[in-house]
């Protein structure tokens, strides 16, 4: 294996793998509080990319509803982008209001929870098929002027880069940094860590759990949107189930981080995404097994993921 | 006017009346059934397969019918999926008693409706299946859609004809779509064949939206020439990533992304890809033309081949009717006679269609393969912004 090839298959990991990392924040600052997978999250990450697109003032296709709709006007791209990830942190607080504020208040089973958000992620899916149509979309370009490659190598032995791969990287990593930041700096941070702690004597210590849950699903839909339109940017809208498709993978990339770390949550996303550049080419197709035998080896060896901390059984 | 005078006369009328009654009773429209899938993804091939189907009604029953008596096309949706296709064949061969059925829309479909047709002894023309086998499900079941097989090779050859060096061919397909895979067998015996030099194979999955790994290995054998079998979205984002990635050489597309669907996705970069097709509005012969012109008042922009097909395979079943009437009058047939007999003539015929100049072989136990004599490749030219394209044909 030359030099050129190995950095260009890091290169190649590392992109893909920003964007499991991406995706996996919005799950995984859910699980860090409430402990409960969150299945909404592909939907709503799906909702924002579909908000994103109505509000760069683009039409709607031939199918749905909406079919030939568009807004009367046009914001830019980041504009656009802040918009829809607007909306989708407002889907995430219906959802936290119909899936699992309900069920909470009742004291209801965890495993009800998550077959909860398993609905309304259906429905909400549904919903968006109904309304737009099952064709896909993308955005108006913003990085046009810009080349679409950036080369990591030199003219003669190029390694090549997507420019929308650098960029979802780069967001990936201050995304990162921000909600680290916010979980171990302010003091919203630590109330939430708090709550994730035990809910009941937080609440009893004075704090608004009701309110920072809420919160949280605020944050995380707000990284479901942007997520949804970064990746919308890379590869099109394909569809309403195209966020779903990401689930799956999410869940490995937490799993495998350890359950509701954050920092876990890149180091599994940029872990699996290299493992996948170092498929053998004959056996390309067959890579989506890779992430789960990893899962399956890491399970083994350190059942609480590569970050998590072990859980204490109170008794 | 006496009194007697006037009751010959209202005698005679109602005895001509009475003839002309008994005349039209004997002679109702001929009922020909369309499954095609009205409802479900497939919807959208589906409606330019009505339309085609109904602009063939129109146009064969303005020119006589056959001899002098109408065709009826009894439209039952074939939806996308096999269990509505399976009922639409069983309505329309045991309520509607129709004399053939054109449909259904997918060869998947095909596979599982289809024998029934065969059981039934009713002839069945499909007018897009285009997956290996459909002839051979039985000898009652025929298309008008010329096999892949047939059909992909142009492409390449015209990819050949525009870069006279072209050695080298790089070759990716979805590996967990079946149609996919019996395509890029073709392409790839195709590329052989040509004596072209196949330097790589790559697979995915049609489910996959990051192709990074594999355009490394392609980019590395340095191709002339990437032939992509895909669907749709995995097709279409393949080749936007491709280009992202500076392959600048030719791109050869198989029938998944014979669709403007995937304008969205690559747009710009959609620009230059080569697609084999079995129609080209731009071929010139009378039926052709009235076709077209017809087409164009109705929906403003030439036809698409889901129609030209579609309104081919009603043209066979009319051209065949009007044939057998010649030899033995249909009206006298009962009608599981007039379907074996109308299935024998219909396989026996050439027809001057809009897709050119068409006939049938067979063989034991199978119906009728399509044999096309012009075969077809166009270009996709993209607007410099991406937002509109157009299949320019290549001649």
């Amino acid at each position: 294996m030359n030099r050129t090839f190995l950095l260009q298959q890091v290169l190649n990991g590392l992109a893909i793998g920003s964007v499991y990392a991406i995706f996996a924040l919005g799950y995984t600052l859910i699980f860090s509080v409430l402990r409960i997978i969150n299945f909404t999250h592909g939907a709503i990450f799906t909702i924002g990319a579909y908000a994103t697109y109505a509000l760069t003032g683009s039409q709607f296709g031939i199918n749905g509803l909406l079919a030939g709709a568009a807004l009367p006007f046009r914001l830019p791209f980041v504009l656009a982008l802040l918009g829809g990830s607007i909306v989708a942190a407002l889907a995430g607080v219906i959802v936290e209001r119909l899936a699992f504020r309900p069920l909470r208040a009742r004291g209801a089973d965890p495993l009800l929870t998550l077959v909860s958000s398993l609905g309304v992620a259906v429905a909400l899916v549904n919903i968006t098929q109904y309304l737009f149509g099952a064709e896909p979309y993308s955005y108006p370009d913003p990085l046009q002027g810009l080349p679409s490659a950036v080369n990591f190598g030199t003219a003669a032995a190029p390694v090549l880069v997507r420019t929308v791969q650098v960029v979802i990287f780069g967001v990936s990593m201050v995304m990162l940094v921000l909600l680290t930041y916010l979980m171990n700096a302010t003091r919203t941070g630590k109330a939430l860590r708090a709550v994730a702690e035990d809910m009941t004597t937080s609440s009893l210590l004075g704090i608004d759990t009701d309110r920072l849950i809420l919160l949280t699903f605020v944050i995380s839909g707000f990284l479901g949107g942007v997520t949804g339109t970064l990746i919308g940017l890379s590869v099109g809208v394909a569809g309403p189930y195209f966020g779903i498709a990401f689930g799956l993978k999410g869940l490995a990339v937490i799993v495998l981080g350890g359950l509701g770390d954050i920092p876990g949550a890149v180091v599994g996303g940029l872990i699996i995404g290299l493992a996948e550049a170092f498929v053998p080419a004959q056996y390309i197709a067959y890579r989506e097994a890779v992430p789960f035998a990893l899962l399956f080896v890491v399970l083994l060896v350190r059942p609480q993921g590569l970050l998590g901390r072990a859980q204490v059984q109170k008794v | 006017m006496s009194l007697r005078v006037s009751v010959s006369i209202s005698t005679i009328a109602i005895a001509v009346l009475c003839c002309a009654m008994v005349g039209l009773a004997a002679d109702p429209p001929i009922p020909i059934g369309v499954s095609v899938a009205q409802t479900g993804p497939v919807a959208l091939a589906g409606q330019e397969q009505v339309l085609g189907a109904q602009i063939a009604e129109e146009y064969f029953n303005k020119h006589g019918g056959v001899n002098g008596r109408p065709i009826k096309l009894i439209f039952q949706d074939g939806g996308s999926d096999e269990p509505t296709a399976i009922n639409a064949f069983q309505n329309l061969i045991n309520v509607a008693k129709v004399v053939g059925i054109m449909g259904p829309s997918l060869s998947q479909q095909a596979f599982a409706a289809d024998p029934f047709a065969v059981r039934a002894k009713v002839p069945v023309i499909g007018p897009s299946n285009t997956a290996k086998g459909i002839a051979q499900i039985g000898e009652f079941v025929s298309r008008v859609s010329s096999p892949v097989a047939i059909v992909a090779p142009n492409a390449v050859k015209a990819a050949m004809e525009i870069n006279k060096d072209l050695k080298k061919v790089a070759v990716l397909y979805a590996q967990n779509d079946a149609f996919n895979k019996s395509e890029t067998e073709t392409f790839q015996q195709a590329v052989k064949d040509l004596k072209l030099e196949l330097a790589t194979v790559q697979t995915f999955q049609t489910t996959d939206t990051d192709f990074t790994a594999q355009i490394t290995n392609v980019l590395n054998v340095k191709p002339d020439l990437v032939i992509i079998s895909g669907l749709q979205v995995d097709g279409a984002n393949l080749v936007k990533q491709l280009r992202d990635l500076g392959y600048k050489g030719l791109i050869v597309g198989g029938n998944g992304v014979n669709t403007a669907a995937i304008f969205p996705i690559c747009k710009a970069k959609c620009d230059g890809i080569l697609i084999a097709q079995a129609y080209s509005p731009a071929y010139k012969s009378k039926i052709n033309d009235e076709f077209k012109s017809v087409y164009k008042d109705k929906q403003k922009k030439d036809p698409p081949q889901f129609s030209a097909q579609a309104f081919t395979g009603i043209q066979v079943f009319v051209e065949a009717l009007r044939a057998l009437d010649k030899k033995s009058p249909i009206a006298k047939m009962e009608l599981a006679a007039l379907r074996v007999e109308l299935n024998k003539q219909l396989i026996s015929g050439t027809y001057d269609t809009p897709l050119g100049e068409i006939s049938f072989t067979t063989g034991p136990g199978m119906g009728g393969e399509i044999v096309q004599k012009q075969a077809y490749v166009a270009q996709i030219k993209m607007d410099p912004d991406g937002t509109k394209g157009t299949f320019v044909f290549v001649k």
